[in-house]
């Protein structure tokens, strides 16, 4: 085992790869990463699990996964020699294409996996795109060639028409039936080039960072040039601290400690740091006392793209939902979170999200690991505002716009979108993407016959149940990636929701001005379904720049008394109307109403009229 | 047997009958001799005993628990063809108030009520009592039966008040779990009245017996000026109480129990002398308190300031400050000096104006 260590320590540049794996959603990513662990005995058969990548639960559940669990393995390949291959995992959604970045900026290549039957999707697009510009050598893939529906000779034209990569570079596999692994690591090995760096001045790129609560943060690491030793201090370049390396290691996948890593390997350093917030991932560390004049290209601090307000319901402290996030975000360096109050929910927290799916895991999150019964608003992005004085603001909070005549200008961001579907989705995508106020820019046919829809659309759109729709509306075909492309000005207003006259900030949101009208009416509709009887009569109102676009009224019970109560009744009448109360107690009161949780979510599960 | 009804019940047999009799009388001297202020006889079993066999437990329960000459004894009794002729014999035996269950005065609503009475042995039945020397008759209606009309609800309830008696009760039908009714309403909700019919049902209740000099006494009870039962009273006070017999209620000392419904282990438990099988719960502080609300604020007095104050140590308007404020304002109750009251409008929702002074 000594000999392991060390010898992965010391093996120099020339016997070390460092790879990824990029593919769409459920293309085989993890399963083909099991079969190179399996094959290179990384782990044996019983360790196995499965997925073992995955680790956390709910990743496993959603078929992705969102942290990059590095882990070295040791191959030794048709020439005898003996490769320390460093596979760095990436995250399958486009929630986190900035992590799948970090995680590129560490690789030399990357095996960019593609399903026989399916081709190539949005996402593979995207990943594609992402690791051509870090000049990374792509392997293709082609994945899942045991099934019957697996189209090989049409996913290669795909791969020349769209990758512009030769088809016979195409390696093909099945993860599942474990076919064309050994192939893979012989690709890996000859293909994908070896790191360089120089053996000066220490340069090591921070690649994701995990929080451990005995040893504080364990950083992920790859050094580029020099070489890191345990004992040796060295310094954050965007912070400026300094630590000492308390102890240096790689992943065999478990943390083995080997006293140093040198240029090219892929490791970790624990160093006493407190908190993620001290070592940004992106950052570059260097020596202390021999530090490289400039850091490595490419950190950019994480920017949250989605918020919502996160409430403790009747029944939870603030106190507890502060601690679960805190406790959440010592893993999570793109969760961040302030605290807000509303009028409605009283005091809370703004919490920021890399996109809907890294809000909604975080809500799972929340409620299942830290047991809190939340109230989340409906999201909301982050709204560029210039006033007329000429001051410009980012409102993430509806309820915090100014009022109109304060307003001189409202920006919002756009993304770019690409979506890649059948042909006869065309028309249906046509018409949903103008009901989100996007702008058709390209497309495409392919080789297949799909096409390739590129277009400009408001993020607040996509967030907004876009891609539920898109789903739907194509029976799951279409696929979808987006980025952030910039700021755009919008027509946007403010829609307020009142109940019992009184405006519910929690349920108010920002909103194309033209779209706004029939949003109202459709939200207050839903809200009569979804608001139960009260004592009283409830008028449920939405409100443009306190003009009345829509009402409806929940009529107020008739009747809901015991008819008989008497000595043999007591405690068992006692007991029914306690067992309404607490059905009640898991509403929201606001005002005199009691809300169920779903009207906090019918702003956002609305559908489209 | 009633198919809407959760009582304890048993298909009856003369050695059965004596059997249980026996055991009450057991029961009766083995329980603390306390002091009674009244006597009711509950459910059907009252209708199956003699009036013979009635005076002789009336005068053993006079003797043990030191019942007033005075003091209110009523009976439970269904209005079957038998009735009238048990009269005056019921009279004799020393009960002085009957509370009929009448239901209703619709034939096709008394057979789905799976009642073999009809209106004519009602009006006999209340006529034999007038002439026995009865002032105080009460009748039992239920509103919101399956096929139920507002109109045959309103001749219902014209036909009670015709017939001269002091107390009415009426009650919304409850579905209650596993009865033949709940298999029903599963079957096919829509037969049944929902809550806007029954509202307008309990609606015309109030307003043609406030009409004909009723006092709306309590939720499901009305009664001409002194007239109210004396022994439900006791109940929505939260006083205590001892029951007898099979599946009997108590509450004595904070505790509340309720008696096994299984005849057999009744009978066995009491005859041997060992403890009644059954459930009991003890409330305190604010649970007492809640409970005691609920039930207070059934009745048309509702809860009295001065007596929470001195009996629970708790001012309700300062304990239930927000509480109160909030179902002031959504005009379900009153609070003032005296204490807090339901609104007529409150009366249709006691439940979630009692609900909400219940302790979590």
């Amino acid at each position: 085992m000594i000999q392991t260590e060390s010898a992965a320590a010391f093996r120099g540049p020339a016997h070390v790869r460092n790879f990824c794996i990029i593919a769409h959603i459920d293309h085989g990513k993890t399963t083909l990463s099991d079969r190179l662990l399996e094959f290179t005995k990384t782990i044996g058969q019983r360790e196995m699990e499965d997925q073992m990548l995955d680790a956390m639960d709910l990743e496993r559940e959603r078929g992705i996964t969102i942290k990059m669990h590095p882990v070295t393995l040791t191959y030794t390949a048709h020439d005898g020699e003996t490769y320390e291959l460093n596979f760095i995992d990436t995250p399958g959604h486009v929630d986190f294409s900035s992590e799948v970045s970090r995680s590129l900026a560490a690789c030399e290549g990357a095996l960019l996996v593609i399903d026989a039957a399916q081709g190539i999707e949005a996402q593979t697009l995207a990943n594609y795109h992402l690791a051509l510009a870090q000049n990374l050598t792509i392997i293709p893939v082609i994945n899942k060639i045991d099934l019957p529906a697996a189209d090989v000779p049409r996913v290669k034209a795909e791969i020349e028409e769209l990758l512009v990569i030769e088809a016979d570079e195409a390696i093909t596999a099945s993860a599942k039936e474990g076919i064309g692994i050994e192939e893979i690591l012989e690709a890996i090995v000859t293909r994908v080039p070896p790191p360089t760096g120089s053996e000066d001045k220490l340069r090591g790129l921070v690649f994701d960072a995990q929080f451990d609560s005995y040893r504080g943060v364990v950083a992920y690491i790859r050094i580029v040039d020099g070489e890191l030793k345990a004992g040796s201090r060295f310094m954050s370049m965007a912070h400026r601290r300094v630590y000492e390396a308390t102890e240096v290691g790689v992943f065999k996948p478990e943390m083995r400690k080997t006293g140093s890593l040198g240029v090219g390997n892929v490791g970790y350093v624990i160093a006493n740091i407190k908190s993620l917030g001290d070592m940004d991932v992106g950052d570059t560390i260097t020596l202390a006392d021999d530090p490289a004049a400039e850091a490595l290209p490419g950190y950019k601090p994480i920017v949250p793209m989605v918020y919502c307000g996160l409430y403790p319901n009747e029944g939870v402290e603030v106190s507890e939902l502060r601690d679960a996030l805190e406790k959440l975000s010592l893993n999570d360096s793109a969760l961040h979170f302030e605290p807000e109050s509303s009028i409605a929910l009283g005091f809370g927290f703004r919490c920021g999200f890399l996109g809907l799916l890294h809000m909604e895991i975080v809500q799972e999150r929340l409620e299942r690991n830290y047991n809190l019964d939340l109230i989340a608003t409906s999201p909301s992005v982050g709204f560029r505002v210039t006033m007329t004085d000429g001051h410009v603001d980012t409102i993430d909070n509806p309820a915090k716009l100014p009022a109109r005549d304060k307003i001189a200008l409202i920006e919002e961001p756009y993304v770019k979108a690409t979506v890649i579907t059948p042909p006869e989705y065309v028309g249906t995508i046509m018409e949903l993407t103008q009901n989100k106020r996007g702008a058709l820019g390209n497309m495409e046919y392919l080789h297949d016959g799909r096409v390739i829809l590129t277009y400009e659309i408001p993020l607040i759109e996509v967030i907004v149940d876009y891609f539920d729709q898109l789903k739907s509306r194509t029976k799951g075909y279409a696929s979808l990636d987006y980025e952030v492309i910039g700021y755009r000005e919008g027509d946007l207003v403010k829609l307020e929701i009142m109940l019992n006259g009184e405006p519910v900030d929690a349920l108010s949101f920002i909103i194309a001005r033209e779209k706004a009208q029939s949003r109202g009416r459709a939200l207050t509709e839903k809200l009569k379904e979804l608001i139960p009887r009260q004592m009283f009569d409830v008028p449920i109102q939405a409100a443009i720049g306190g003009k009345i676009v829509a009402r409806e009224t929940v009529t107020a019970m008739r009747k809901n008394v015991l008819a008989k109560c008497y000595g043999g009744d007591i405690t068992r009448k006692r007991k029914l109307l306690e067992k309404q109360k607490v059905g009640k107690e898991r509403m929201k009161r606001v005002g005199r109403v009691d809300l169920p949780q779903e009207a906090f979510m019918a702003v956002l599960r609305l559908d489209e009229p | 047997m009633c198919p809407y009804c959760d009582f304890a019940k048993w298909a009856w047999d003369d050695a059965r009958a004596s059997r249980y009799l026996d055991a009450l009388r057991a029961e009766m001297s083995s329980v603390p001799a306390v002091s009674a202020r009244t006597l009711f006889f509950g459910g059907g079993t009252p209708s199956m005993y003699t009036p013979e066999i009635i005076g002789s437990l009336i005068a053993d329960v006079r003797a043990r628990f030191d019942l007033p000459a005075d003091a209110e004894v009523t009976a439970e009794a269904n209005p079957d063809p038998l009735l009238a002729a048990r009269i005056s014999g019921l009279s004799a035996a020393g009960v002085n108030r009957l509370s009929i269950g009448v239901q209703s005065f619709d034939p096709r609503e008394l057979r789905v009520l799976g009642r073999r009475h009809t209106g004519a042995d009602v009006e006999r039945a209340v006529g034999a009592a007038r002439e026995a020397g009865y002032a105080n008759v009460s009748i039992d209606l239920i509103f919101a039966v399956p096929g139920q009309t507002e109109a045959s609800w309103a001749a219902s309830l014209d036909a009670a008040i015709a017939l001269g008696v002091v107390h009415v009760s009426c009650y919304g039908l409850t579905i209650e779990e596993g009865t033949p009714y709940a298999t029903w309403f599963a079957r096919d909700p829509s037969a049944f009245a929902d809550e806007s019919r029954e509202a307008a049902m309990y609606s015309l209740a109030i307003e043609r017996l406030r009409a004909a000099g009723f006092e709306h006494y309590e939720i499901s009870n009305w009664a001409k000026p002194g007239f109210r039962s004396q022994h439900n009273q006791l109940y929505w006070a939260n006083e205590s109480y001892l029951g007898l017999g099979v599946g009997a209620a108590s509450y004595l000392g904070g505790v509340r129990s309720t008696h096994t419904r299984d005849l057999e282990a009744y009978c066995g438990a009491a005859l041997a002398g060992e403890p009644i099988p059954g459930e009991s719960e003890r409330l305190e502080g604010a649970a007492q308190a809640g409970e005691a609300i609920m039930l207070a604020l059934r009745t048309a007095e509702g809860v009295d300031l001065e007596r929470f104050r001195e009996r629970y140590g708790i001012d309700v308007h300062e304990r239930y400050r927000k509480v109160v404020g909030d179902l002031v304002a959504a005009g379900v109750l009153v609070a003032d000096g005296a204490g807090l009251r339901l609104t007529e409008r409150g009366r249709f929702v006691a439940n979630d104006v009692c609900g909400a002074f219940l302790a979590d």
